[in-house]
């Protein structure tokens, strides 16, 4: 009965928060359960969500990725030039590559000079950034292409095009996390990387590949961002990284590493991005939605410490309890 | 001290631990406290170190009852424990002598500001007294695990100490530390001081103490004067029923050599010359060391290796573990928390971890049905219990989480299994289980390679001893030349 409880708790945690603010928001708010608002708080969440997804990787391996915000900007603008001078498709694989190629150094870094991902990621971070800046000279660069500016502002069935790519991203990397063997290599490496190096796995590709994971839907989330504002801002990314971690978090995954699934992820993210929606309609001042972001964050970790503490709230059945003796019972 | 427990009763939950345990202490005397792992030691320990409060029963220190509210309380009494490895209560940054005296509170060294040097010098006497060459200005990190253990004990006697409670202190150490450990275990009893010995080690427990109580499902089953006892009396009370095939070697060695190596030299062993047959056991003895442990990771590619290896008669690589494991040799780590498995991956996931390949698509997805299968037959084969295949490894006992590892490397069909200290920290039935696994597996034509400290189970188990001394082969022990006194004396001539 215990550990069910707390499996239970533990998978659904995220799903009992985006719900509690969800009727938190249905009650006060006539707005907040409109299928328009509804898609509102999803086209608004989808690219912290891209980034998140690839935190996600990164986090579960025990390592952190605090260049997506960099990533995002720089092969934003990486994308915006490209499509002036070379074209739609071209420019596609530019920021891709782009955001693959940031995450490539990260890895190298992290496993070649066994530098702490938090330091090496904290150097590109500033480095990508510095680099944004200067090319740009910090001007925005307009993108007028119609067919790019759709990846932002189309509608598929009814649906924000940027929404869709959220859904299909989570399909995707969802699976390959859960149901491929480089999924299992990567719970294996972050839960314990000596065994897994000793059962064959190359540790450090599986890291590479984390980190390649994660600069490339940071580009991803690059392209929506601009095209959604027809122009890519050099400072675009900036602070999206800890909004990326917050939702990693938030949705069940540990910092110290072996645990944590995509979907939790997608749910942190949606707690946020309602929380934002929630705090918007009900007029609260934009200076306080970063206090009530901090106590989310802090009530999901406490949360996620102390399963106890919410088991001893719950109301407990009769029948699963059978009387116990006062001595007995302290020590529950 | 004279510590009598009387009818000490605790439970945590539903799961009650300790059923009423009572029994003596006397000052200046050696009781062994022996149990399979989940007996109740650890909590007995606790109990009487003050960490945990009995629920009923009594604690008698020298005739008085006394209940000890917290650790303080019971170190105010003199009574001190010294934990297995992982959990010393030593800090690593710090001096040897900082260490003895940071908690100290009655010698102060200086009034103002703490002086090193006169700290040193008491620190530096205080070891000599107990016989102990420590540098007293080493960081404890640097210490090895003997060192940092008589620290532990030095430190303890820092107070006045009256009782001590050892458990698993030779888990970590070599013949020699063993011996340094009991030479210390002695002077404390001649200096009065009663000694709680928790030990899985039956030779230890013969050597060392007054008296044995074993332990079993949190009663006490036996409780007699270690000379009127005999080892089998021990197992059989820790047990519940006669285990008269301790040991239950079966001898399934065939012509066919399926490992060998041809001059083999590494870091810390050169010139090794060695054949193993199929389902053949080659024990490997020496001291701590000595350069066999480097030979196994050697040949399972975690060190370099020079020279030539050969698996059923075709040269390999093994320069990385890859290629160890393309080539189907298994290795089995001694420390299974910090090398043999994801400790919050479910059972399963562990079980499968080295063989995925054989149950995923080109494209790299899981089987899953298959793997199930799989990974269940094998459980089931080596008789891992679990509640669940999906449960975490974490949640296994000691001798279910070395079995669910030596699963994981019997998925992948191994020629070779190199073992390193297969039984550490393994209760006794689940040591007979795992023996009976190496039978299997060499009844199956696995060619095994078996480190290990406990040498009544390397003697036992091996069709073959061969012998390393400073890295370097130097006798090789069969039929009645096999027995624990040669391989001491192979293993120790001329390192003293």
């Amino acid at each position: 009965m215990t550990s069910k409880l707390k499996t239970v708790a533990g998978r659904l945690r995220a799903v009992w928060m985006l719900l509690l603010v969800g009727v938190v928001l249905s009650v006060t708010s006539p707005v907040f359960l409109t299928p328009t608002n509804l898609l509102n708080v999803a086209l608004a969440t989808s690219v912290a969500a891209l980034l998140a997804a690839g935190q996600t990787y990164v986090i579960i391996l025990a390592e952190i990725d605090l260049s997506v915000g960099s990533a995002l900007g720089f092969s934003a603008v990486v994308t915006a030039l490209t499509l002036g001078t070379y074209g739609l498709v071209p420019a596609l694989a530019a920021g891709l590559a782009t955001g693959a190629a940031i995450g490539l150094i990260n890895g190298l870094l992290v496993t070649r000079t066994r530098m702490p991902s938090f330091i090496a990621t904290l150097a590109t971070m500033s480095v990508f950034a510095g680099l944004t800046l200067h090319i740009t000279s910090g001007n925005p660069i307009p993108v007028t292409d119609y067919d790019f500016q759709g990846i932002g502002q189309a509608r598929f069935a009814g649906v924000p095009v940027p929404v869709w790519i959220m859904l299909v991203a989570f399909g995707v990397f969802g699976f390959v996390l859960a149901r491929t063997r480089f999924g299992r290599y990567v719970y294996a490496t972050g839960d314990n990387v000596e065994a897994a190096r000793l059962s064959g796995i190359r540790v450090h590709r599986v890291k590479i590949l984390a980190f390649v994971i994660s600069g490339v839907l940071a580009s991803l989330a690059g392209f929506i961002i601009t095209a959604r504002l027809s122009t890519a801002q050099p400072t675009a990314g900036a602070g999206l990284e800890l909004d990326a971690i917050a939702a990693v978090i938030i949705g069940g995954t540990s910092l110290a590493g072996g645990r944590g699934t995509l979907l939790g992820t997608l749910v942190g993210a949606l707690v946020l991005g309602v929380i934002d929606n929630g705090m918007n309609l009900l007029d609260v001042s934009p200076f306080l939605q970063d206090v009530v972001k901090g106590l989310v964050i802090l009530l999901a970790v406490f949360l996620d410490r102390n399963v106890d503490v919410l088991r001893r709230l719950l109301p407990r059945r009769a029948a699963e309890t059978p009387a116990r003796t006062p001595e007995l019972a302290q020590h529950i | 001290m004279h510590l009598q427990l009387a009818d000490v009763r605790k439970s945590f939950g539903d799961n009650s631990v300790l059923r009423g345990v009572s029994f003596d202490v006397g000052p200046g005397e050696v009781v062994a406290l022996v149990g399979e792992n989940g007996a109740g030691k650890s909590t007995l320990t606790r109990v009487i170190s003050g960490a945990h409060q009995p629920d009923s029963g009594r604690l008698l220190i020298d005739g008085t009852p006394t209940v000890l509210k917290d650790p303080q309380a019971a170190m105010a009494q003199g009574i001190e424990v010294i934990y297995q490895e992982f959990q010393q209560n030593l800090f690593p940054h710090l001096s040897v002598a900082e260490n003895m005296y940071v908690l100290d509170r009655e010698r102060v060294f200086g009034r103002l500001f703490v002086s090193k040097q006169r700290m040193a010098a008491e620190a530096g006497r205080a070891l000599r007294r107990l016989g102990m060459e420590i540098d007293v200005h080493r960081q404890v990190s640097e210490l090895s695990v003997a060192e940092r253990q008589m620290l532990e004990i030095a430190k303890a006697m820092t107070h006045e100490l009256r009782l001590i409670i050892l458990d698993e202190p030779t888990a970590a150490l070599d013949e020699q530390e063993s011996e340094q450990l009991f030479a210390q275990v002695n002077r404390l009893r001649e200096a009065g001081v009663s000694v709680i010995y928790i030990s899985h080690r039956l030779d230890e427990v013969f050597a060392l103490s007054d008296r044995v109580v074993v332990l079993r499902d949190g009663r006490v089953t036996l409780d007699a004067p270690t000379g009127q006892l005999t080892p089998a009396q021990v197992v059989t009370a820790m047990v519940g029923d006669a285990v008269d095939d301790f040991y239950p070697k079966e001898r399934n060695a065939r012509d066919e050599v399926v490992l060998e190596v041809r001059g083999g030299n590494g870091a810390r062993f050169h010139d090794i010359d060695l054949q193993v047959r199929a389902g053949e056991v080659v024990g490997i003895g020496g001291v701590v060391g000595c350069g066999r442990s480097d030979l196994l990771r050697a040949l399972f590619g975690l060190q370099p290796l020079a020279g030539s290896v050969l698996v059923g008669g075709s040269a390999v690589r093994v320069a990385s573990v890859e290629d160890a494991i393309g080539s189907r040799i298994a290795y089995l780590s001694p420390d299974r928390q910090a090398e043999g498995l994801c400790m919050s991956q479910s059972v399963e996931a562990n079980v499968s971890l080295a063989s995925l390949r054989a149950f995923s698509s080109a494209g790299g997805v899981v089987r899953r049905a298959k793997e199930r299968a799989a990974t269940g037959a094998v459980i089931s084969d080596l008789r891992v219990r679990a509640a669940s295949p999906s449960i975490a490894v974490s949640s296994l006992s000691g001798g279910n989480q070395q079995k669910a590892l030596f699963a994981k490397w019997v998925m992948t069909r191994p020629r070779v299994l190199l073992m390193d200290e297969p039984t550490r920290g393994v209760d006794v039935g689940a040591k007979t289980e795992i023996y009976r696994i190496i039978n299997q597996l060499t009844a199956d034509g696995v060619a095994v390679l078996l480190v290990s400290s406990d040498l009544p189970e390397l003697v036992a188990m091996s069709d073959r001893v061969v012998v390393m001394r400073e890295g370097r082969l130097v006798a090789e022990l069969t039929g009645d030349g096999l027995d624990e006194q040669s391989i001491l004396k192979h293993a120790l001539v001329g390192a003293a």
